[in-house]
């Protein structure tokens, strides 16, 4: 079914991925399988679309995704905090019922993340975050308005400790 | 394919293409034993995990996988590696909440995911994890 292209320099396993606006979302269909290299070019793809479009929202479409490991959970992490500097919040969408139960019990979680169901849950939470901003007058990024506040970022120290690569590398001990 | 018989499968590790193909296969194997999808997606992300330590931190190394089927069903991971060992294996395992990396959430991950894990680890030899998930 799937074709593992073992190409000998940069490699890579992803055949193709799909970056599509919808108003102020947008859409990225992550591939099943994602090597270092493919995070790197869906990165660079996703901050020069935020720009290109102006897109308030990246919406990581993760319902290709069977098998779903730590390296994703980096690969979500650090993307929502390449977006937000870019004035962009990310919105998981479409985790399956048995990648849901091993993300929780591999101890993965989405702290700052929205996560919604399917792709009418997202634009439904985009236009309504829209309706709110136009009714305050001020064209604020959708950064401005957190109301998880405190706790939220609480979370985000802890989730930013286990990403850390420098640890990673300590773990070796070389 | 009338999978009745315990199997074994050996998968060289020297590439994330080969951690995906043994991922792959490693859920192919623990659903055809009988592990529903939730439980062979856990197997699948511990095989991943430690394929992506042996390609990340060793470069090379294998992964095999046991479906057993006689007097119990389960499944048993064996990755093994001649890199330079883990040098603090509890902290490794205990790790994964507070300041021990990416590495500790999925170590001590793959640890919860499973029903047994066991490593063994020789500075300049080498790591053996071996991990068994029963089907209930």
């Amino acid at each position: 079914m799937e074709a593992y292209d073992a190409s000998e320099t940069g490699e890579t396993l992803e055949t193709f991925t799909v970056v599509q606006k919808l108003e102020d979302l947008l859409l990225v269909s992550v591939p099943r399988d994602l090597t270092d290299n493919d995070v790197l070019r869906l990165r660079q793809q996703v901050l020069r679309d935020i720009r290109r479009n102006d897109s308030r929202w990246v919406l990581l479409d993760f319902s290709l995704v069977d098998i779903c490991d730590s390296f994703f959970g980096r690969f979500i992490h650090s993307t929502a905090q390449m977006a937000k500097l870019m004035g962009a919040d990310v919105i998981v969408a479409g985790l399956q019922d048995a990648v849901v139960e091993t993300m929780v019990e591999l101890g993965m979680t989405l702290p700052n993340i929205h996560a919604v169901l399917d792709l009418d849950d997202a634009l439904a939470l985009s236009r309504e975050y829209q309706a709110l901003e136009r009714e305050r007058g001020a064209g604020s990024a959708p950064s401005g308005r957190d109301e998880g506040g405190s706790q939220a970022s609480n979370e985000s120290e802890e989730w930013d400790a286990f990403y850390t690569d420098s640890s990673l590398d300590d773990w070796t001990g070389v | 394919m009338a999978e009745d018989l315990s199997k074994k499968e050996y998968f060289p590790i020297n590439s994330l293409v080969d951690v995906v193909r043994a991922r792959r296969r490693g859920l192919e194997m623990a659903q055809a034993i009988g592990f529903p999808l939730a439980e062979a997606t856990k197997i699948a992300v511990v095989i991943s995990e430690l394929g992506r330590n042996i390609e990340r931190y060793v470069g090379q190394g294998s992964i095999t996988v046991t479906a057993h089927v006689e007097d119990e069903k389960y499944i048993l991971i064996i990755a093994q590696d001649g890199g330079p060992g883990i040098p603090d294996v509890e902290r490794a395992l205990a790790g994964g909440y507070s300041t021990s990396g990416g590495l500790g959430l999925g170590l001590a991950g793959s640890k919860r995911l499973m029903d047994k894990f066991d490593i063994q680890s020789i500075a300049s030899v080498g790591t053996t994890i071996k991990a068994v998930k029963w089907l209930r």
